[in-house]
């Protein structure tokens, strides 16, 4: 429990899932330390998740619909924004705002601003002039992977953010029982992961039923998806169950990179365009895959060796850079 | 409940213009099968009549080079070419992130032909309009 109870904004507009996530992750942590914390969001994901009762009473969270136009989002993060003043507001990955619009609303927040800095677009960086955004904020905390601005003088670094530390996941066995496997069961799990864009969610409903349909003999292959689709597995957060998959097939995305790093799952994926944040740079020749027939010879790989050697050995703990985190975000708050 | 994605189509992910680049403006119809873009009619091809692909695809099988970088990389593409003083994807600049070398020799940050498909989207026209795309 921190010594004082401070008041948090967290702004986490962005598309997907990513975004969202991670204010989650620092949301939790910095409720847990005894703060309130005022989360917005406009994931297409966040009406279906029960946010508020899993961050606990501490947490608000509201939701802008991710259908609204430019004009109609621009106006619910100003009166976010204009409610009342917090002790700290911390942005996610945008120091201009999604739609440009931090740039005149910053200067209305008298309050201490903290950017969580990830990897930008270059091009954007440079067109936009992102450099003098991010030198309205007090604190740069940088989620464990390089970023634009990384060096800068008032940038720290944590290692990766992660929803939950490993204390808090559920063990291999119950894992696979949350997953629908019965206990006689031995077969490995290929958990494919339905979130990101809709095309993507669709591929991904398309790349299991193809999984499925090539291994069923030899693992268990499901499509989780985080809110309920026809024919998905919903689990979230995944993170929870991860001890329970032996494969993981999914895109670059921050959160599904980490999470199958810092849980030792080994990962196939594909990089996905994205506007700002480039998936390919953030995975390895080991975890990228380029095409659909590529990602089914991996996966037997994988698969090939599981049957061989069995379970492979997993962390049992990580580094959740989401605390040290919270600890620098305390120290410039008001 | 599930979730609330804009209900327009994506929009065709290819490129047009000669001098000036610049993303196609339409709805996208389909997907290149070899990419896995959203691309629009108009750039939208068949390969021995049965492969849907995008117009970058075709050319690349047109010159019989199908492991050729389907991005037209230019200078400006390389990251560094931005934050030399940031070091910013310098040699060794992600190691202390957990990720793991490549074996291959090469700088695992070199962009290759995926890194072409993570910056085909970039361009003013949708930063900071296109709410959806990050």
């Amino acid at each position: 429990m921190a010594t004082r109870r401070q008041r948090w904004r967290l702004y986490a507009l962005g598309g997907g899932l990513g975004h969202l996530t991670r204010a989650t992750a620092l949301a939790r942590a910095a409720v847990a330390r005894g703060h309130a914390v005022d989360l917005l969001t406009n994931s297409p994901f966040a009406p279906g998740l029960p946010l508020e009762s899993w961050l606990g009473p501490g947490a608000t969270v509201h939701r802008v619909d991710a259908r609204a136009d430019k004009a109609t989002t621009v106006a619910a993060v100003g009166a976010w924004l204009a409610r009342s003043t917090p002790d700290v507001l911390v942005v996610d990955a945008f120091p201009r705002g999604l739609a440009g619009e931090l740039v005149a609303l910053l200067p209305t927040v008298r309050a201490p601003r903290v950017l969580v800095h990830r990897d930008l677009n270059p091009v954007y960086v440079e067109r936009f002039d992102v450099a003098r955004a991010v030198d309205a904020f007090d604190l740069l905390v940088v989620p464990g992977e390089d970023a634009p601005f990384a060096q800068h003088p008032r940038a720290v670094r944590t290692a990766p953010w992660l929803l939950l530390d490993a204390d808090a996941c559920l063990s291999r066995e119950d894992a696979r029982r949350q997953l629908g496997l019965h206990d006689g069961d031995a077969r490995p799990f290929v958990a494919v992961m339905g979130c990101g864009r809709p095309e993507e969610v669709a591929q991904a409903r398309e790349t299991a039923a193809r999984l499925r349909a090539a291994f069923e003999e030899r693992a268990a292959v499901r499509w989780l998806v985080p809110t309920p689709q026809d024919g998905g597995l919903t689990v979230w957060p995944a993170l929870a169950v991860m001890r329970g998959v032996d494969v993981l097939v999914g895109a670059g995305g921050y959160n599904t990179v980490q999470e199958a790093r810092a849980t030792g799952t080994p990962l196939v994926a594909r990089a996905r365009p994205r506007l700002y944040d480039r998936q390919a740079l953030r995975l390895t020749e080991a975890e990228r895959v380029e095409d659909p027939g590529a990602l089914e010879a991996r996966v037997a790989s994988l698969l090939s060796l599981l049957l061989q050697a069995g379970p492979r050995e997993r962390p049992s703990a990580w580094d959740n850079g989401v605390h040290a985190a919270v600890e620098a975000i305390e120290r410039v708050a008001r | 409940m599930s979730p609330s994605f804009p209900s327009a189509t994506p929009q065709c992910q290819e490129t047009s213009g000669f001098l000036f680049s610049h993303p196609c403006e339409r709805g996208s119809t389909t997907q290149c099968m070899r990419c896995q873009r959203a691309i629009c009619l108009l750039h939208m091809r068949t390969l021995d009549g049965a492969e849907t692909v995008c117009v970058t695809c075709a050319r690349a099988a047109d010159n019989g080079d199908e492991n050729r970088d389907p991005s037209d990389t230019s200078d400006e593409d390389d990251p560094s070419y931005y934050y030399e003083d940031y070091g910013y994807y310098g040699r060794d600049a992600w190691r202390g992130s957990g990720a793991s070398s490549s074996s291959s020799g090469n700088d695992r940050n070199d962009f290759t032909e995926a890194d072409g498909e993570s910056v085909r989207r970039e361009d003013d026209a949708s930063f900071e309009e296109d709410l959806g795309g990050s």
